[in-house]
């Protein structure tokens, strides 16, 4: 029965994890141009962002025609809605990746921090992983999964938190001064690509149960039902 | 769900990504160009009498896609669709004006039969009307019609499997067709069709007389029929046009001067364009369901 | 009037209290249906207990093989018998295919907007009015004399076919009408010439109303008398009747033994009556045969 609608919603579904793995390999190129100062890396991260707006309009023009063609209703419009909401959150996470790439740029000809640089790698590590999960998650329709996401977030808040306090204690190295508070903008950009995998996760409950509630939220960290 | 592999990101290029190719470009009207046409229909209009049920109607009709007719009640889709098979001809008062060209030829020119006519171009009605005797009989009447007397059981089956109901009746073919439901009795009307391979499948409202689930099967059908038919149907849930067809034309009623009531077509575009930006008022106030 | 019974505010669902004049005229025009119901079955069940009492003692094979003769002793009804049987067959082969025919042509083929057709569809309807005495004085003036026919069975066969054609016709054109339209829209869409959407679908699916009709209406020419006396059927012929000879049928027969003083030969004209009646139940039940056997359900 309506195979035809059936072939669309698995082809988008197919096409937004698609989106995902480019997205994936932004943020593993923007992370390993940042560890090495690759400036080629860098601007070819910048280039490919180019491919990751045109995925992401082409999946809002899918769900334009699938909404006004097929008129979803039930998971299936949950679906569809959950897809939107997280296509937007991917094409946040490949801004995210760009600005890191060009932050690498700018910061190419200083002198860097090995320990900073190694904070960095496990928190780069950590929000990959992030986002697998949160894509593994809604492809399985798998809460549990997408609520252990609250927990990595927490690790990369902490890490975000370290970076903040180390670039403090370089006040007394003026020279360093320039990278550091560029590197606060780079850990402030891991942390917001956490916060969007979390965003992901919460559709992934949203379209299993049709309830949209907040993993955690900073008014209520119990978790809140909106 | 295949992954292409994780990219090597040592400082160089993000290989392994393969540039997909861009959305396909959707074609407008004017960049149909390249699709086959198998219908040209030039300025027809039909009147009953002295009624003017459909005035000044030109468009296309491309080979091998779905194309539906919208439109509020008496607004002459019907009307129109019957011009393609002849079948206004059997109504006394009817009078045709302009020109349908059929590969070419003029469907209505002076040495046309409609006989033949409709021989190439089938149809199927609203209301499913299997005639009063056995399945087989019913599916075999246009090839005896036509004097193709030769494999007829062949014929049947065939027909019966492309209208997706042969497991549903292999065992019963020379039972009373009145016994089947509702949706199976438009599928065999479906079959009664294709049993004479003809080249097009005019459909009138074809499942607006069924339930849910028989209307879906119908659509998958219709779906499926596409690839070896040209399919036109006329239907006035806008949803299903929505999801069946490819191309859409919303006809309206234009209330003349003297009050006279006459159908004209205001919008004949791809669906996607009808259903997410009509470019005619009158057509986004249907769709949304505003008037009409 | 309302009482409000049960929960106080709820409507009140209870008879009515008091006198209901609409109910009282409604029992009135039952009770008067129901008695002309009564009539009826008593008038017809008096007139079948007097002529079975009277005439089922005549019945013997005698009667039915004998011709008649003035002795009412030897008195029998065969050439009356066959007359009418010639006549019913003959009937049948020329008033179905002509009847059929012209209804065919009417509803399937006819345009409508033609001044003729309308003409004629006018002149059938108010043929089947005209009393059959003037179909007897027709058959007398054109059959007999007009073509030297002569006063035979071939010529009370064509008068007859004359009377009961218009009933034919109306009764085909109403079975003709109804079989859906959208039988033959199915059958015109898959490319069937008018012919073949008429001879495949349209009349077989006519053919129980068709037969209905038609018998009906042979049945009722069965029993005519008046034009069968003024086109010459004889209340006396010894000898079976031929197509080209003198004839005579079994309402004449009837009305001629009637119409003698002696007792036994009423006694007979009962006898004849039943037999009468009996063809006609002939009649009537395969009309039902034929209906049964065709009927589709739609």
């Amino acid at each position: 029965m309506r195979t035809t609608f059936q072939e669309e919603l698995d082809g988008l579904e197919a096409d937004f994890q698609q989106e995902g793995s480019i997205v994936l390999r932004s943020l593993r190129g923007a992370l390993s141009a940042l560890e090495s100062q690759d400036v080629e890396l860098a601007d070819e991260v910048i280039a490919f962002d180019d491919e990751v707006d045109a995925r992401y309009h082409e999946i809002e023009k899918r769900i334009e025609l699938l909404l006004a063609r097929q008129t979803p209703v039930a998971t299936d419009l949950r679906l569809v809605l959950g897809i939107l909401h997280n296509n937007i959150r991917l094409e946040r996470i490949g801004d995210q990746c760009v600005t890191i790439a060009k932050l690498t740029k700018l910061t190419s000809h200083l002198d860097t921090k090995r320990s900073l640089i190694e904070g960095f790698e496990e928190m780069g590590g950590r929000s990959e992983q992030m986002i697998q999960v949160a894509l593994d998650s809604f492809a399985e329709r798998d809460i549990d999964g997408a609520r252990s996401l609250v927990e990595l977030d927490e690790l990369i808040d902490r890490g975000n938190r370290r970076v903040t306090q180390q670039v403090l204690a370089l006040a007394g190295e003026p020279a360093m001064q320039e990278w550091g508070m560029r590197m606060i903008v780079v850990s402030r950009c891991i942390e917001r690509i956490g916060d969007n995998a979390v965003d992901i996760g919460e559709q992934t409950a949203y379209v299993v149960t049709g309830e949209f509630r907040e993993f955690t939220d900073a008014s209520h960290p119990s978790g809140r039902k909106l | 769900m295949s992954r292409p592999p994780q990219g090597q990101s040592t400082g160089g290029t993000l290989i392994g990504v393969d540039p997909r190719s861009a959305t396909e470009p959707k074609p407008r009207e004017s960049q149909a160009a390249e699709r086959p046409v198998l219908f040209d229909v030039r300025d027809l209009g039909v009147r009953y009498g002295a009624h003017v049920a459909l005035n000044n109607v030109s468009m296309k009709i491309y080979r091998n896609q779905v194309t539906a007719f919208i439109g509020p009640s008496g607004c002459g889709k019907s009307t129109f669709i019957r011009c393609f098979n002849r079948m206004n001809d059997l109504i006394e008062s009817a009078r045709v004006t302009g020109r349908v060209l059929y590969h070419g030829q003029d469907l209505y020119g002076p040495d046309v039969d409609p006989v033949e006519v409709r021989k190439l171009i089938g149809m199927v009605f609203q209301k499913p009307n299997p005639f009063p005797k056995s399945i087989y009989d019913n599916v075999a009447f246009g090839p005896r019609v036509l004097g193709l007397k030769s494999e007829l059981d062949e014929r049947v089956e065939r027909a019966l499997r492309s209208a997706a109901l042969w497991e549903e009746v292999k065992d019963r073919l020379k039972m009373n067709a009145l016994s089947l439901s509702g949706g199976q009795q438009q599928r065999l009307c479906i079959a009664r069709c294709l049993a004479v391979e003809p080249d097009v499948l005019l459909m009138d409202e074809p499942a607006s007389a069924l339930d849910p689930i028989s209307t879906a099967a119908i659509e998958d059908l219709m779906h499926e029929l596409r690839s070896d038919y040209t399919i036109v149907i006329v239907t006035h849930n806008m949803q299903q046009a929505g999801r069946v067809a490819d191309m859409t034309a919303f006809f309206s009623v234009d209330i003349g001067d003297d009050g006279q009531r006459t159908g004209v077509l205001v919008e004949y575009d791809d669906t996607q364009q009808i259903f997410t930006n009509p470019a005619d008022e009158r057509t986004e106030g249907y769709v949304t369901g505003r008037f009409g | 009037m309302s009482a409000a019974t049960g929960t106080a505010g709820a409507p009140s669902i209870d008879h009515k209290p008091g006198f209901d004049r609409d109910r009282l005229v409604g029992w009135i025009f039952g009770g008067f249906l129901a008695f002309s119901l009564v009539i009826s079955f008593v008038v017809l069940g008096a007139l079948l207990y007097d002529v079975f009492s009277k005439g089922i003692g005549e019945l013997t094979w005698d009667f039915l093989t004998r011709p008649p003769s003035s002795l009412p002793e030897r008195a029998g009804a065969r050439p009356a018998i066959l007359g009418t049987i010639y006549l019913m067959l003959l009937l049948i082969a020329l008033t179905v295919p002509i009847g059929v025919g012209t209804a065919v042509y009417l509803e399937e083929y006819a345009n409508r907007e033609r001044w003729y057709n309308r003409w004629l569809e006018v002149n059938i309807q108010n043929l089947a009015g005209v009393p059959s005495i003037v179909y007897g004085i027709l058959g007398l003036a054109f059959l007999v004399r007009g073509l030297n026919l002569g006063r035979v069975l071939l010529a009370g066969a064509l008068i007859l076919t004359l009377l009961v054609l218009p009933t034919v016709i109306v009764a085909s054109r109403e079975a003709l009408r109804a079989v859906p339209d959208t039988i033959r829209q199915g059958a015109f869409a898959l490319g069937a010439t008018r012919w073949q959407v008429v001879s495949r679908q349209v009349l077989p699916a006519a053919i129980p109303g068709i037969a209905t009709g038609s018998i009906l209406a042979l049945a009722r020419a069965i029993g005519e008398t008046a034009p069968l006396l003024l086109v010459g059927a004889l209340a006396f012929i010894s000898f079976n009747p031929t197509l080209l000879g003198d004839f005579t049928a079994l309402p004449i027969q009837i009305f001629q033994w009637i119409s003698k003083p002696q007792e036994e030969f009423r006694l007979k004209a009962a006898a004849a009556i039943i037999v009468l009646l009996a063809l006609l139940l002939v009649l009537n039940g395969f009309a039902v045969w034929l209906r049964h056997r065709y009927q589709k359900r739609w």
